[in-house]
């Protein structure tokens, strides 16, 4: 045979033991064709269209773990931000769009639908405030509807009243979600330099550039990376640790390409993008935390934990580069702290603080991810956390995120389960003091030198 | 370019009992209930009005024409319809025997063979060429839903998958 034994094993070990799955794929539809003054046609429109587009994706999804034996976790829709669908209707109600979606997504049997959507980076249109005025109810009402707010970008800087805004929304979301400790949140992110193909949750959409559908994957293995710088033992140096992760993520990623491409053809469609992403899940040995701790970080949070995260951030991009020619979305790695086992231990041994949470982001792939914070914490300090974030994001030229959950009634150290992938959070403490004065100035931070490209 | 919608507000305004829609149409749901509801009859050009198979849209043309020819990683003399069975579990007689006879069912023949056995647990790899026109998926379950959790774990994968992963 012209595999070897070892390959062989290899490959069923990062599949059996080592939790390798294709995490996502996910179905971008666009939308705008749907827009219509009457709000009701509109929806009808919305939730038509994605059942027309979407019908055969879990079908396809199974017969491709069927053909090839490849477990495909979740199978997602991401659609054309509803605030440009929604503007033709002006409406200032557009939680049924969200209704639509999520039935429309309860029709096809997907997992989650992401698209409740506006980009206000730069300034609001009616329907990008009609659309965020709706968000605590849509995510209170619906089951499966995700929504993101893309708020800043290196081009155009950050628009701190937007920024107040979200922040209060969030507040508003927790509170309508309170009975289920605030989860209407984690269905909730905002972004610095959104990206327009990301085909995980909460923030997946499809953006004006892309065309009327386009199939993207996500592909994740924590599980597997781990396993693998185990198995290199901690002499080893740095180098050989980057070289470890990349040859693993090019595997990883590898087999996002074969999903992607069978799945594009299934469907018909033009395969978009492969998103290498370690994201983790609470399961055992699913977790980000654990790489760090193997790098070398005595507990994730500790002196070392960012430049850890950096060289695993970098070195899982490369590999995926070299793997498909198609990567984009977020890929890197994720730091979703209350998914990750590994995390949550490390704020609960107080090694994980907030503050050093926001320092790592600047070098994983996405951003504060996940966070629980006291539910009587004032919207000012929320916009503080967030405003923070997509600073970051802004001079570092990366996307960066905040999934930030104000969990009702709890307090710093409190835990708070939310069950399945969303996994158990304590609660974390954002400090005493405020920036209130920040907060009501209100106006944009403008765009910085790093933006001026042309 | 043809109406792509038919909603329920279409059909109210709609006079005339009978709607001709044009081929590729999506009428809603809302819309097929209000027409039933006002006794008025969708069809199309060609007859009665079935849901359209979904639009791609303009660059799916060109993605199904490029998808089958982007290179593949190759490997010497693997083939298309190559499976890799392996088994994993305490060794007893007759494991290899149930995999083999399971297989000679579906006239799918053995191409290449290893096994270990350390420490009285075994590993089996099995290279397997399957029959033109057979479902991968059917010979795939029959040979996993031969796992029992006490005795031993069948998986079975396309070889294309080792290929993507193990070649370049």
């Amino acid at each position: 045979m012209s595999f070897t034994d070892q390959e062989i094993l290899e490959t069923v070990r990062m599949f059996e033991l080592e939790t390798l799955d294709i995490r996502t794929t996910t179905l971008g539809i666009n939308l705008l064709d749907c827009a219509d003054p009457d709000i009701e046609s509109a929806c009808e429109k919305v939730y038509a269209k994605i059942v027309h587009q979407a019908r055969d994706l879990v079908r396809v999804g199974q017969s491709i773990t069927a053909d090839y034996g490849i477990p495909i976790v979740n199978k997602r829709i991401a659609v054309t931000p509803i605030a440009l669908v929604a503007a033709a209707c002006q409406a200032d109600d557009l939680v049924p769009f969200a209704r639509a979606l999520d039935a429309a997504a309860k029709t096809v049997g997907v997992d989650f639908i992401g698209g409740f959507t506006a980009y206000v980076h730069k300034g609001y249109t009616h329907a990008d405030r009609a659309l965020l005025e709706s968000i605590p109810r849509a995510l209170a009402e619906t089951d499966h509807v995700c929504s993101s707010i893309s708020l800043a970008s290196t081009r155009a800087g950050i628009n701190m009243d937007a920024v107040a805004h979200f922040s209060r929304i969030v507040i508003a979301t927790a509170g309508l979600t309170a009975s289920r400790g605030g989860l209407g949140c984690a269905k909730l992110v905002c972004f610095c330099n959104t990206v327009e193909d990301n085909p995980f949750v909460a923030g997946a959409h499809i953006g004006i550039g892309e065309g009327e559908t386009v199939l993207n994957v996500g592909v994740s293995g924590p599980g597997v990376v781990r396993s693998a710088l185990a198995r290199l033992g901690p002499e080893a140096d740095l180098l050989a640790v980057a070289e470890t992760v990349k040859r693993t993520s090019f595997k990883i990623t590898r087999m996002g390409e074969l999903v992607g491409r069978e799945a594009a053809r299934r469907l018909g469609t033009t395969f978009g993008i492969v998103d290498v992403s370690l994201a983790p899940t609470p399961a055992i040995g699913d977790s980000v935390s654990d790489i760090l701790e193997l790098i070398g970080a005595e507990r994730t949070g500790a002196p070392g934990t960012t430049a850890a995260l950096a060289l695993l951030t970098d070195a899982v991009k490369k590999g995926g580069a070299m793997a498909s020619s198609s990567v984009g979305g977020l890929s890197g790695a994720f730091i979703p702290v209350s998914e990750d086992s590994g995390m949550i231990a490390a704020v609960r041994d107080d090694a994980l603080s907030l503050a050093k949470l926001e320092a790592m982001t600047a070098v994983c792939s996405v951003g504060l991810d996940m966070v629980a914070v006291p539910g009587d914490t004032p919207a000012a300090t929320i916009a503080g956390i967030v405003a923070d974030e997509m600073a970051i994001g802004m001079i570092n030229n990366k996307t960066t995120a905040v999934r930030i959950i104000p969990v009702p009634g709890k307090g710093p150290g409190e835990t708070v389960e939310w069950g399945g992938l969303l996994g158990t959070a304590i609660v974390q403490d954002p400090g005493k003091y405020s920036c209130e004065r920040l907060y009501l100035r209100g106006g944009r931070i403008p765009a910085p030198l790093q933006g001026y490209k042309n | 370019m043809a109406r792509r919608f038919l909603t329920a507000d279409d059909v109210r305004r709609e006079h005339s009992g009978a709607i001709v829609v044009e081929e590729g149409t999506i009428v809603t749901p809302q819309a097929l209930e209000t027409a039933r509801e006002l006794g008025k009859v969708i069809s199309t050009a060609k007859g009665p009005y079935v849901p359209p198979a979904p639009d791609r849209g303009p660059d799916a043309g060109a993605a199904r024409r490029t998808l089958p020819n982007l290179p593949e990683p190759v490997d010497g003399d693997t083939q298309a319809t190559t499976m890799i069975v392996t088994a994993v579990g305490k060794n007893r007689p007759g494991v290899l025997a149930e995999l083999t006879s399971a297989l000679a069912e579906f006239h799918a023949s053995v191409h290449d063979i290893s096994q270990r056995v350390i420490d009285g647990y075994f590993h089996l790899i099995l290279v397997v060429e399957t029959p033109q026109g057979m479902p991968f998926g059917i010979l795939k379950e029959k040979l996993e839903a031969l796992s029992r959790a006490d005795d031993y774990a069948v998986r079975v994968m396309h070889e294309r998958v080792f290929r993507f992963m193990h070649r370049v």
